[in-house]
């Protein structure tokens, strides 16, 4: 499964759900999407997308909340895992994008590529408090590896990418 | 000492809507009054850096969070700080349990007048989390305020008011253990 496949789909059903992206998901997602509740966690902290996300999430309960996480953001803040389950937020699908590298800083190889498992780490994390189909982490929802070196590393060069990303400050 | 009481009543004073952190000693007193507070949601993250971040989520969701934070755990979300609630100008007030103030008390040391250097931070007898605190928050651009004993606590609401005034996080440094 590619990446862009997955956006594509996402963005024709997102509706009026908040999208929350970061890293390697930001440019793709502002190609794809100029909506007032796209998100864009450009320029924040590392690893901590979802965090933001689940915050909005926790804020308006009545939205659905996205986040388009990538693996090694994810890898910097596991233990978010366990906070979004603890938080009971039903409102919330965080994806993880797993290509198993660092895709912005020239693909260099996540620990434990090819072998981690966030599904499986998700559902140690807790169990989910919903009755609603809204499941953090699935197998179906985590596409594999697609993009070459070099293509993620033009993507990565944002001098030659007239898109403008959402900013993260405007407040809802 | 500081009543926990007080402190809490201020947090409904302010409409604070939510309290993130991660529970230190310090901080248990407070900790025991929010737990059932209705108004309030008390949500404990696993460090401190998701707490900046989520709390940053919810003020853009429209709501007033607060953290209640240890500064060794304060030194810990450096960048989460940078990049989240400073970067969107997020008025956030973070509540900052001060380990080893009174060590340094005892010394005669003032945190904020003291050099930082080596030697000092390898002092068996000082907590050099203590003695980073206010230097970093000033390299960092976070004003503070300092809350010792009840009578400190109109700094708390100052905090409050920088916060709103200055459109940026404000810490407010507490001292002592609170009490029930």
């Amino acid at each position: 499964m590619k990446r862009d496949d997955v956006l594509r789909a996402l963005a024709g059903r997102r509706r009026q759900s908040v999208v929350v992206t970061t890293m390697g998901t930001v440019r793709p997602w502002a190609r794809l999407s100029d909506h007032r509740l796209d998100f864009a966690s450009a320029d924040s902290a590392m690893g901590h997308a979802a965090d933001f996300a689940l915050g909005i999430a926790l804020a308006q309960p009545q939205r659905k909340v996205v986040c388009l996480n990538g693996d090694g953001s994810m890898l910097m803040s596991l233990g978010t895992l366990v906070t979004i389950v603890a938080s009971g937020a039903t409102n919330f699908v965080l994806f993880v994008l797993q290509n198993d590298t660092y895709e912005l800083t020239g693909n260099q190889a996540i620990p434990g590529a090819g072998r981690v498992d966030f599904a499986g780490m998700a559902r140690a994390a807790g169990p989910l408090r919903t009755s609603r189909p809204c499941r953090p982490f699935s197998k179906a929802w985590v596409p594999s590896a697609s993009l070459s070196a070099s293509s993620a590393a033009r993507r990565g060069r944002s001098d030659e990418d007239p898109v403008r990303p959402r900013p993260t400050c405007v407040r809802l | 000492v500081i009543h926990a009481r007080l402190i809490l009543d201020e947090l409904r004073r302010q409409d604070v809507t939510d309290v993130l952190g991660v529970p230190d000693n310090a901080s248990k007193a407070l900790l025991d009054l929010l737990a059932p507070e209705p108004a309030i949601r008390l949500l404990t993250v696993t460090r401190e850096g998701e707490a900046f971040a989520i709390a940053a989520g919810l003020w853009v969701g429209g709501r007033t969070p607060v953290l209640l934070i240890q500064n060794t755990g304060l030194l810990e979300a450096g960048d989460a700080l940078r990049g989240t609630a400073m970067r969107m100008r997020v008025p956030l007030v973070c509540l900052v349990t001060v380990r080893g103030h009174a060590r340094m008390a005892a010394r005669g040391l003032r945190p904020s007048a003291e050099s930082v250097s080596a030697e000092l931070l390898s002092q068996p007898d000082l907590d050099s989390v203590a003695v980073l605190t206010e230097p970093t928050l000033r390299a960092w651009g976070v004003p503070w305020e300092v809350v010792s004993t009840d009578a400190d606590l109109p700094q708390l609401a100052a905090g409050f008011r920088r916060a709103q005034e200055g459109e940026q996080p404000v810490a407010v440094l507490i001292t002592t253990d609170t009490v029930a």
